[in-house]
């Protein structure tokens, strides 16, 4: 493993700078070699991730997020914490695209994007308030609708 | 990466407009790329092409953007952002044809389909083969 296979940062809570773990994460997915369509899902999940704790968490208040990405074995780690109000994504509801227009529940896009992207999100508390949010991807090159 | 937008136009019997979007469409920006189609339809154009070639990244904020710019060119009001599914499928059904897509990237296109917005847009393979069909 070289040092470019695990990054860390930590971001003011804003979404001007949410393009910088995006590109933390894409430097570590490529830097890990991994195939193009499990850097896309990486990327398109800790932007979400971090934006819903922007927007959702910390609500236009002061803040801040550290952004953690890592290969570990067959897949890269991807974590968030932050100090925002308690707030678990996974425990979001599906959305329901068969449902008409106008009875589907507002909201939740993100966190679906989330889901299809990653194989597995992870939501806990942070000691001392905040939450620590830890996903990870294997390094497939299917996305993962095409591997069930 | 930030995000460049340039608009060309095709002038005929009803001008055509293009908007072409290069670099990451997300939170950030994502509310400039509707005042410019605004002011596009302001301007008058009624049909419009998005050229997503170079778009390399688009969060989901990015589809209110896409589904603000129908409402516009249809003469309505763009997106409430907080609105989430209700409000960004409500053109679901015919697709509307005076707004097209125009060769996305595989991420983007994963992002349409992930969403149901491909159901929503004719998308072209080819920025020629959208402003011919419009």
């Amino acid at each position: 493993m070289t040092a470019t296979t695990r990054r860390s940062v930590r971001i003011p809570a804003e979404v001007e700078r949410i393009a910088e773990v995006r590109a933390l994460v894409r430097g570590v997915a490529e830097a890990s070699a991994a195939p193009v369509a499990c850097t896309d899902d990486l990327v398109q999940a800790v932007d979400e991730a971090a934006t819903n704790i922007v927007l959702h968490g910390y609500r236009g208040q002061p803040g801040w997020i550290d952004v953690s990405a890592e290969l570990v074995g067959d897949r890269i780690a991807v974590t968030l914490e932050d100090e925002a109000p308690v707030f678990d994504p996974t425990l979001v509801p599906e959305p329901d695209l068969s449902v008409p227009p106008a009875r589907r529940r507002p909201g939740g896009m993100g966190v679906h994007l989330t889901r299809l992207a990653m194989d597995d999100i992870d939501h806990s508390p942070r000691p001392g308030g905040g939450n620590i949010l830890a996903m990870s991807r294997r390094l497939d090159p299917r996305p993962k609708e095409d591997r069930r | 990466m930030s995000l460049e937008t340039t608009i060309d136009r095709v002038e005929g019997d009803e001008t055509i407009a293009i908007i072409a979007l290069d670099g990451e469409l997300d939170a950030s920006n994502f509310e400039s790329v509707i005042e410019t189609a605004r002011g596009l339809y302001d301007e008058g154009v009624r049909r419009l092409v998005i050229d997503l070639e170079k778009l390399r990244f688009m969060a989901s904020s990015g589809l209110v953007t896409l589904h603000s710019i129908v409402r516009i060119m249809h003469g309505e009001e763009p997106l409430d952002p907080e609105g989430g599914w209700a409000t960004l499928h409500s053109l679901e059904g015919d697709k509307q044809s005076e707004v097209r897509l125009a060769a996305p990237q595989p991420a983007i296109e994963r992002v349409l389909t992930r969403t149901g917005l491909d159901r929503m847009f004719i998308v072209h393979a080819y920025r020629d083969a959208a402003i011919a069909a419009i």
